[in-house]
C-alpha cells in the first residue's frame, strides 16, 4: 500500500542559508508522528511545506500520492498562536474552513458542533475568543482543523504557549480525540516528553543545515494516560533523544544568545 | 422581589454603603462612587463661571452666566430662530460627512489593494492632511458662494482625509496570522479580504469617523463665520457683532453638545460593532 504522505528529496534554502537538506520520510496512514530538534533545524519550515505555505527548493511531497503545491482542505492546520478571528464566535470559527471551501450545509453544522463536543466546548459555541483562556483558544483551533475532515492533521507546536499544566491537560486529550479517529498527524515540537507521548515514530532533526538525524521508534501501549510518562521505558526514551540533539540545542542556544 | 432582597443585603454589609441614605441599593453607591469626581467638577465650574461673570466680570458685554445662557437658549429656540440656525448647520455637516465617509473609505479601499495607487495617492492625502484646510474656507466661499455647498466642500476637506488614512492603515495592518491561517484552508485573496482585511479595519474605520467629527464641525462654523446667512456660526458672528454674549454663548454651547452627543454616539456603536477592541 502507498503512503498516505511520501516526502522525497526535499530541500529548502532561504537565500544562502539552508533550512533543510534531503529530506526522506513515508507516513502510513494513522500513524502519529512527532519532528523535535534544536531552533533552527527547519521544523516548522518542513511543516509549512507539507502545509502548501512555503515552495520547496527541491524534491516533493505527495498527500495520497498527489504532489503537493498550495495549502488545501485535504491537510488541516493548527498554529501554534491560536489565529482565532476575534469578532467571530467559538461556532462560526470552527466552521470557516468548510465556509471557504463554499457554502455551509447543514452536515456541516451539524459535525462542527459535534467536533466542538468532542474537545470539550460544548456550551461554548457563541463565545468570542476573548472570553475564553488558552487552552480552550487551542480546543478551537484543533476543532477548526478537523471541521474540514483533512487527510492530515499538521500541528505547528500548538500547545508550545500553553503552561505547563494546561499543555499536558491537552496532551492527554489530543490523544483522546485521535484514539477516535486515528487521523494521521504531523506533529512539530520542541518538547522532547511531549513527542513521545504523542507519538509512534519520533523524526529528530538536526541543524546546519536542517536535517533528519534520526528516526525512533516508540513503541509504548496505546491507549496512552498521563502515567506513562513516569514509567523507566518513558524517560530511557526521552533521554536517548535529548542525547542526541543536547550539543545541537547547546550550540543553538549560544548562536541565539550571540 | 430582587429589590427587597438586595436592600436586606445592603444592611447586613453596611460597608458596601457607605452613605447612609435612602438610596443604599449597592448600584447607586456605585454610579456614585463612579461619577461623583466628574459631576462635582462639572458643578463647581458652572457656579465659579456664574460667579466670576456676576461678581468680578459683571460686564454683559464681555460675558455671559451660564444662567443668562440657557436663557438665551430657551428665548431663540422659542422664537423659532435656533431651530432654522441649527437645521442649517446639521444639513451642511451631514451632506459633507457623509460624502467625505464615502469618499474617504472608497480611496482608502484603493489604495490598501493597489500599490500603484497608494504611490499616486499618498503624497496628496499626506499633505492635505497635515494642510490646515479650513484655510481654504474663504476660497471656497468665492468659488460655491454663501449658501450651503461651500460649507459642504470645507467639511468634506476636513474629514476626508483622516477617514481615507485610517481605512488604508487598518486595511494594510491585518495580522499575519490570521491572512496565514486563512491561506492553510486554502482561502483566495477575494475570500481574505473580505473574512479578514475588512473585518479587522472597521476598528481603524470607525476610529477614523469618530476624529472626523470634531473636523467637520469645525469646518461648519469656521465657513459659516466667513460668510453665510444662516447656521450656528452665523448666529455666533452675528451675536458678536451685537456683543450679544447669552446668544454667542448660545451658539457654542449647542456645538459643544452636537460633538459629544456624537461622539458618545461612536463609542455606543464601537461597542456594538467590534467588542474585541475592548480590553
Amino acid at each position: 500500500m502507498a503512503s498516505k504522505l511520501a516526502v522525497s528529496r526535499l530541500s529548502k534554502s532561504f537565500g544562502d542559508l539552508e533550512a533543510l537538506r534531503g529530506i526522506n520520510l513515508a507516513v502510513e496512514r494513522g500513524e502519529f508522528i512527532s519532528v523535535v530538534g534544536p531552533s533552527g533545524c527547519g521544523k516548522t519550515t518542513f511543516l509549512r511545506i507539507v502545509a502548501g505555505l512555503e515552495h520547496a527548493t527541491a524534491g516533493d511531497v505527495l498527500l495520497d500520492g498527489r504532489v503537493v503545491r498550495e495549502p488545501g482542505t485535504d491537510r488541516g492546520f493548527v498554529f501554534q498562536n491560536d489565529s482565532l478571528l476575534p469578532w467571530r464566535t467559538v461556532f462560526a470559527n470552527a466552521i470557516i474552513g468548510r465556509e471557504l471551501a463554499g457554502s455551509i450545509g447543514q452536515a456541516d453544522r451539524k459535525r462542527t458542533m459535534e467536533l466542538l463536543k468532542l474537545v470539550g466546548l460544548e456550551g461554548f459555541e457563541h463565545y468570542h475568543p476573548r472570553q475564553l483562556s488558552g487552552g480552550m483558544r487551542q480546543r478551537v483551533n484543533l476543532a477548526r482543523a478537523l471541521a474540514i475532515d483533512p487527510e492530515i492533521l499538521l500541528m505547528d507546536e500548538p500547545f508550545a504557549a500553553l503552561d505547563a499544566q494546561t499543555r499536558e491537560i491537552m496532551q492527554a486529550e489530543l490523544l483522546r480525540i485521535w484514539e477516535r479517529g486515528h487521523k494521521t498527524v504531523l506533529f512539530v515540537t520542541h518538547q522532547i516528553d511531549e513527542a513521545v507521548f504523542l507519538s509512534d515514530r519520533v523524526l529528530v532533526f538536526a541543524r546546519r543545515p536542517g536535517r533528519l538525524q534520526e528516526e525512533v521508534k516508540i513503541a509504548l501501549p496505546r491507549p496512552r494516560t498521563l502515567e506513562i510518562k513516569r514509567t523507566g521505558e518513558f524517560v530511557g526514551l526521552v533521554d536517548h533523544i535529548w542525547r542526541m540533539i543536547e550539543d545541537d540545542v547547546r550550540a543553538a542556544a549560544l548562536y541565539e544568545n550571540a | 422581589m430582587s429589590a427587597t432582597s438586595d436592600s436586606a443585603k445592603a444592611i447586613s454589609q453596611p460597608e458596601s454603603a457607605p452613605a447612609a441614605s435612602s438610596f443604599s441599593h449597592p448600584f447607586v453607591g456605585a454610579l456614585r462612587r463612579r461619577y461623583l469626581a466628574g459631576t462635582l467638577s462639572v458643578v463647581g465650574g458652572l457656579l465659579l463661571w456664574e460667579l466670576v461673570s456676576r461678581v468680578l466680570v459683571a460686564n454683559a458685554l464681555f460675558l455671559a452666566a451660564p444662567s443668562e445662557i440657557v436663557v438665551a437658549i430657551y428665548n431663540l429656540a422659542a422664537t423659532g430662530q435656533l431651530w432654522h440656525h441649527i437645521a442649517v448647520s446639521a444639513a451642511e455637516f451631514a451632506l459633507g460627512y457623509v460624502i467625505a465617509s464615502s469618499i474617504g473609505i472608497a480611496l482608502g479601499l484603493a489604495m490598501a489593494s493597489s500599490a500603484t495607487m497608494k504611490q499616486a495617492l499618498q503624497p496628496w492625502i499626506s499633505g492635505l492632511y497635515a494642510t490646515p484646510t479650513i484655510a481654504l474656507a474663504p476660497l471656497f466661499i468665492l468659488w460655491f458662494g454663501i449658501g450651503i455647498w461651500s460649507k459642504v466642500i470645507v467639511v468634506i476637506s476636513l474629514v476626508l482625509f483622516p477617514v481615507t488614512i485610517n481605512t488604508e492603515a487598518g486595511l494594510r495592518t491585518t495580522s499575519e496570522r490570521l491572512i496565514e491561517m486563512l491561506r492553510s484552508f486554502g482561502a483566495t485573496r477575494r475570500q481574505i479580504f473580505v473574512k479578514v482585511s475588512l473585518p479587522s479595519a472597521v476598528p481603524f474605520i470607525l476610529a477614523g469617523l469618530k476624529l472626523g467629527i470634531g473636523r467637520g464641525l469645525i469646518g461648519v462654523v469656521v465657513a459659516e463665520l466667513f460668510g453665510s446667512r444662516a447656521g450656528l456660526g452665523r448666529l455666533i458672528s452675528q451675536s458678536a457683532d451685537a456683543f450679544n454674549m447669552p446668544e454667542l454663548f448660545a451658539g457654542v454651547v449647542i456645538l459643544a453638545f452636537a460633538g459629544i452627543v456624537m461622539t458618545a454616539g461612536f463609542g455606543w456603536l464601537e461597542k456594538r460593532l467590534v467588542p474585541w477592541t475592548r480590553d
